[in-house]
Parts: C-alpha cells; structure tokens; sequence
C-alpha cells in the first residue's frame, strides 16, 4: 500500500511552497513555450475560420474562375475572347456544371435616375449568375432566359447602386438610363458583405460587388457595345471534389478551343483554399517547431533543477527510506513535483498568453481569441513536459540506498 | 524464539582498490523483549550492525533471522514495510525533516503504512505527549533543544508499535540531564514489552541494558547469549 496521490500531491505542493522563488524561476521556458502554443493555436483558428468566411462570401469553394492568363504572352491580350457560339459549345461539354455564366469584361458606365446619377460597372452576365455566386437576388428577380434570347434592356442593380439612385423609393419597376438607353430595373441583390476581424475600418472588402449592375449578355453584346470581349467565365461545380475535376477538364477544352494557346487560366476556389490550407500548415509547423524547442529547454532546465533538488534533498530521501518509504513512493512524490510545477508554469502561460493575444492580433491585425480547446492543449502539453522530465530525477531519488543518503551531508 | 538470530554476517565496503571489512562474522542472538547495549570502540562495526539488523542496509555474506524471516529473500518493498513496522531507528543526529514541523515528522511513518489523515494526527498527538512534547506540536525541529528533538524522533521511531526499537548512540549529543529523560523512555519501552537495541559508549548508559554486548574490529568479543 503505496501512500496515495493525495498524500503524494500534497507533498509535492508543500515543497514547491518551501521553494516559492526556485520553482518559479525554474518554470520560465514552459511559460513561454506554453504562450506560443496558445499564440499558435488562436493565429490558425482564426485563419481557418476567415479563409473560409472569405471563401464562402466570395461564392463558396464550388466555384471555378475562367480569366485571363497574365503569365502568358501580354500581347495575346486582344486575343483572347471567347465567341457566343464557343460559350454554348463550353457549356455543352460541361454538363455536370451546376452553373455557368460568362462574364464580359466590366464596363464603366455612368447611370442616371432622374437627377441622379451614378458610376456603376455594368456586366454582361448569363441567367445562372446568382446561383454561381452564392449570390441572392433581394427584390424582384434576376435576368432569365427570356431576356437573353431577346436581348431585352432589362438590369438588376447591386444594393449601392440601387440606393444611391433610388435611395427610399422602390427601384424594381423603374427606369434607368445608361449607354444612352433606358433599361427596366427588374431586381436588386443582397448586400454582400466581409469585414476581415480587426480591420473595421477597411470597411467592407467585397463593397465592390455592391456597386455593379447586370444586364443579359446578348443585350450588351448587341446593344450596348459590339466590341467588348467576352474574357470571363464562373462556373459552379456540384462539390468541391467535383471543382478539382471540372477545373482540368474546363482547362483542356479551353487550351484545344484556342489551339494549345495558354491564353486562360482556369483556377478553382478548392484549389486556393488547399493551397492556403498548406501554406498555414508550414506556418503552423514553424510556431510549432518553437514551442517545441523551448518547452524541451524548459523541461532540460527542470530536469536540471530537479535533478539538484534530489542531491541536495538526499538525507531527506534516507529519512523517508528509513522510516518506511517505498521507492515508488519517492518516485511518485518526486514525479508530481515536477509536473506540479510544469502545470503553474502551464497556468501562468495561459494567462500570459491570453493577456498577449490582443497585442499579437493588433500587431497581425487579426481578432485573436482564445478558445476552451487552447486551455486544454496547453495545460496537457505543460503537464506532459513534467512527466517526461520528472522521470530521471525521480528515477535517481528512487534508487538511493538508505544508509548512503542518510550519510551525505 | 530469538527475534534477530544472525549467522557469520560480513560486510565488506568496496572502496575502489582496497575493501574495508566493517563486520567479520557476527553471530548474534537476541530474546525478544531484551533490551541490549552494544559497545565498542569507534569504527569498530557498531553502526553497520546496527543498519543491518535495521534492514537499512544489507550485508556482504552471512544469513539474518528477523523473527524467523530470512532477510536475505524479502523484496524491497518487504524490507519497506519492515523499516516502517516491524524496527524503529533514533539516530545519533536525530534525522528530523527541518522543513515539517514535528506533528508531521512524526506522522511520516503512519502515512507511508497508509493510515487515514485523521488517525494519524491522533496518533501521532498520542504518542508525543507519551514523550512530553504535546505544547511543542507546531514546532519545527530547529526550534527544539537537542533533548527534545531526540524525544521527537523516539515518538517518530515508536509510532507504528514497532517490535524493535534500535538507537545509535542516541545520547551522544546530549548532556546527562536530557541523556537522562531519553534513557527513561527507553526504559518503559522496555516494561511494555519492546525488544531495544542500544549503541553507547557510555557505561553509566550500557549499565541500564539487560545485557552488552561489547564488538571490536567487527567481532563479538563479549556478551553473546549463543557463544
Ligand atoms: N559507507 C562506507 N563506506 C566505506 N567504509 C565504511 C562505510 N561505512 C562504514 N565504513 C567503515 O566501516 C567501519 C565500521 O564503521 P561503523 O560506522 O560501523 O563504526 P562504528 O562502530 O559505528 O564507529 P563510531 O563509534 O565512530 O560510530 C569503519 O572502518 C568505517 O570506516
Ligand atoms: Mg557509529
């Protein structure tokens, strides 16, 4: 019948008391090593989690971009364009796209209400447009097929544009006039919004949509202006597995249709998104590597420090032996004061990292914050470092003969 | 039945080059409930007997009976229990933790035969009064006269009943009023039934014992009830 844990631990707090200073100056490496790992942690939750926020206002990560290809030739520019009839033939080869719509090369255009008057961008855009990019239509409804095949002036204004010319009053009804002519308002979107944690007063980050307009594809190419390219084209896969796949096999059609000339890039969101995923993975991997090594340093130091305390505390231990202690008993009592004091030194690195998360976010400009998972890592990974390190010292205590420690001075 | 019976114990100190031979056949028989004084000059092998029959420490050759147990075959978690029930030790230097006051230095042994929290602290009480120490039960040791500290480590040594109660020369640091106090203690251990082994060069001390035992050069040259 060894003594139990309690006993063990309450003797084990007892000594870290009667060594107040020691045990905490012994304890530096794993505070720091404990503060990097809560650091870490809240830095790759929250890039995970506004990668992904980013990811999913931006049309999710089904959707695949066709554009031009600025690694290639700049000369090619003028070339690159794709005809009605190439659009229908890609959309016919693509069947399992869950939606496609091109995109023709944005449009500065002045539109007016009245008195009113507003710089917009105005986009050639095929029926699936909302369904592409995740994008509701607020009021009304979006551009179909009828207005495609007829060419009609018909427009659907982003939310800025719609209440900067039609502030209160309902636009969808209306009129507006731009490029000379006057186009019924047949919806508004939602308003798409991201504002990065951290970084309010850049404002919002997709505001830009907000100030675009559409009109049916054919109406701009036939109406509007006969010259403007057709260069983009936004594809939804049904899934993100599905986008890997539609990505090459758009690519290969795109590269045979303009005779092996790279004129387009064709890149998927999946495919940002894992390459995001591996480049916080090797940041990762670098925070790691840091609080690896100093909580090795800080648990070599303890090791030394304890490895001391057992010289020093020799006599001791032939007391103890003396009077009926076992070795395990010296083992335990020796183990849990080395992991008593990692696990203060784990609880003062938690509270020092959360104090220093809000200053690491300022200075990344990132919302950092801490998280109940964060606390448990830590705690496990100070109360492991005593464990691993407390094993020689205890080990050296344990083994001690009675009668030699009794005699050390 | 003897309660320590040892046959030709030798114990050897391995001290790189030369060994030193600190007991040369010891074959020594004590009665339970005697109460026996060792003596002999200084480096003659008292101390190292003294360990053995202790089980603190073990020896080079020879076989040792501690009532009827062959030592020589207990595990060490055997010999644990055996430091914390079966024998008692006072040191000559008291061996008290200077860091627990002497409620908790005297507990120590009960805690380590796994006796709940609050038997232990009545126990303990108990048994340092028996000593005369019940007004000192907060103290650490470094604020005790040396007489009170080795009245201390007599209840530490006498918490679990042990059968045995060994002493290492126990008044050697002690003027003869406080030498007086302790050998009293002994004495009504004694009456009570405990076998008690004492280590002394003093005669007035030896005198006490029921019978001395007197070693020289890690021999018995005197006072064994076998020979
Ligand atoms: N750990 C050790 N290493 C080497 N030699 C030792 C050790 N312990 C004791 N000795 C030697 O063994 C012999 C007996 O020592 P011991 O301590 O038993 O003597 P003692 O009779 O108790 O002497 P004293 O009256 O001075 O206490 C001595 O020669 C001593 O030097
Ligand atoms: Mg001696």
């Amino acid at each position: 019948m060894a003594i139990s844990l309690r006993e063990s631990l309450f003797i084990g707090l007892a000594d870290m008391w009667t060594r107040k200073i020691r045990s905490l100056v012994t304890v530096v490496g794993i505070i720091l090593g404990v503060m990097s790992i809560m650091v870490v942690l809240a830095i790759v939750n929250e890039m995970n989690r506004s990668t992904l926020e980013w990811m999913t206002e931006r049309g999710g990560i089904n959707k695949i971009e066709v554009h031009f290809n600025w690694g290639n030739d700049k000369s090619d520019w003028s070339k690159a364009n794709f005809t009605l009839n190439e659009l229908k033939y890609i959309r016919s080869q693509i069947p399992e796209a869950a939606a496609f719509t091109p995109m023709i090369s944005d449009r500065e255009s002045a539109l007016t209400k009245g008195e009113l008057y507003y710089r917009s961008t105005i986009s050639g855009v095929y029926p699936d447009l909302p369904k592409v990019e995740e994008w509701q239509v607020a009021k009304g409804r979006f551009i179909n097929y009828f207005d495609l095949d007829n060419n009609n002036n018909v427009i659907v204004l982003g939310s800025t544009v719609a209440r900067e010319l039609f502030g209160s009053k309902e636009p969808v009804g209306d009129y507006v006039y731009a490029e000379g002519q006057a186009f019924k308002v047949i919806g508004v979107m939602a308003t798409k919004s991201y504002v990065k944690p951290g970084t309010e007063n850049f404002g919002n980050f997709l505001e830009y949509m907000n100030k675009r307009a559409f009109i049916p594809l054919s109406t701009m190419i036939h109406k509007v202006s006969p010259s403007q390219k057709i260069d983009r084209i936004n594809v939804r896969a049904a899934s993100p597995e599905e986008a890997l796949k539609l990505q090459s096999k758009l690519e290969s059609i795109i590269l045979n249709m303009k005779e092996g000339k790279r004129l387009f890039e064709v890149s998927s969101a999946k495919e940002m998104m894992d390459e995001m995923k591996k480049n916080s993975q090797v940041f990762t991997a670098i925070f790691i590597l840091i609080a690896v090594v100093s909580l090795l340093v800080g648990g070599i130091v303890i090791m030394n420090i304890m490895l001391a305390s057992v010289q020093e505390r020799t006599r001791e231990i032939g007391v103890r032996l003396a009077v009926g202690a076992r070795r395990l008993d010296i083992f335990i009592q020796f183990m849990i004061q080395t992991m008593l004091i990692t696990s203060l030194g784990g609880v003062i690195g938690i509270i020092l990292g959360y104090a220093i998360l809000d200053l690491v976010g300022k200075y990344l400009i990132m919302q950092l914050s801490a998280s109940l998972q964060m606390v448990y890592v830590a705690l496990l990974v100070s109360v492991g470092v005593g464990f691993i390190f407390g094993i020689m010292p205890a080990v050296r205590a344990s083994n001690l003969n009675p009668v030699t420690a009794l005699r050390n001075e | 039945m003897p309660i320590i019976e040892t046959h030709n114990i030798i114990k050897d100190y391995d001290m790189g080059k030369v060994q030193v031979r600190a007991l040369n056949g010891i074959d020594l028989t004590i009665e339970q409930g005697e109460f026996v004084a060792i003596m002999g000059p200084s480096g003659s092998g008292k101390s190292t007997l003294m360990h053995i029959i202790g089980c603190l420490d073990s020896p080079s050759e020879g076989s040792y009976l501690l009532d009827t147990l062959q030592v020589s075959n207990l595990s060490k978690s055997d010999l644990a229990a055996i430091r914390n029930k079966k024998v008692g030790f006072v040191f000559q230097t008291f061996n008290l933790l200077p860091h627990l006051n002497i409620l908790k230095n005297v507990e120590l042994p009960l805690m380590y035969a796994g006796i709940p929290y609050k038997d232990r602290i009545k126990r303990a009480r108990e048994v340092l009064a028996n000593v005369g120490l019940s007004d000192r039960l907060r103290h650490k040791p470094g604020e005790l006269s040396g007489g009170q500290r080795q009245r201390v480590a007599i209840a530490r040594a006498i918490v679990n009943n042990p059968a045995i109660l060994l002493a290492d020369e126990p008044t050697g640091n002690l003027d003869t009023q406080a030498g007086g106090d302790i050998l009293s203690i002994f004495s009504e251990l004694h009456q009570k039934g405990h076998t008690i082994i004492i280590v002394t060069h003093d005669q007035a001390v030896a005198n006490r014992a029921d019978r001395i035992i007197r070693i020289i050069d890690g021999k018995i040259v005197d006072g064994n009830l076998a020979a």
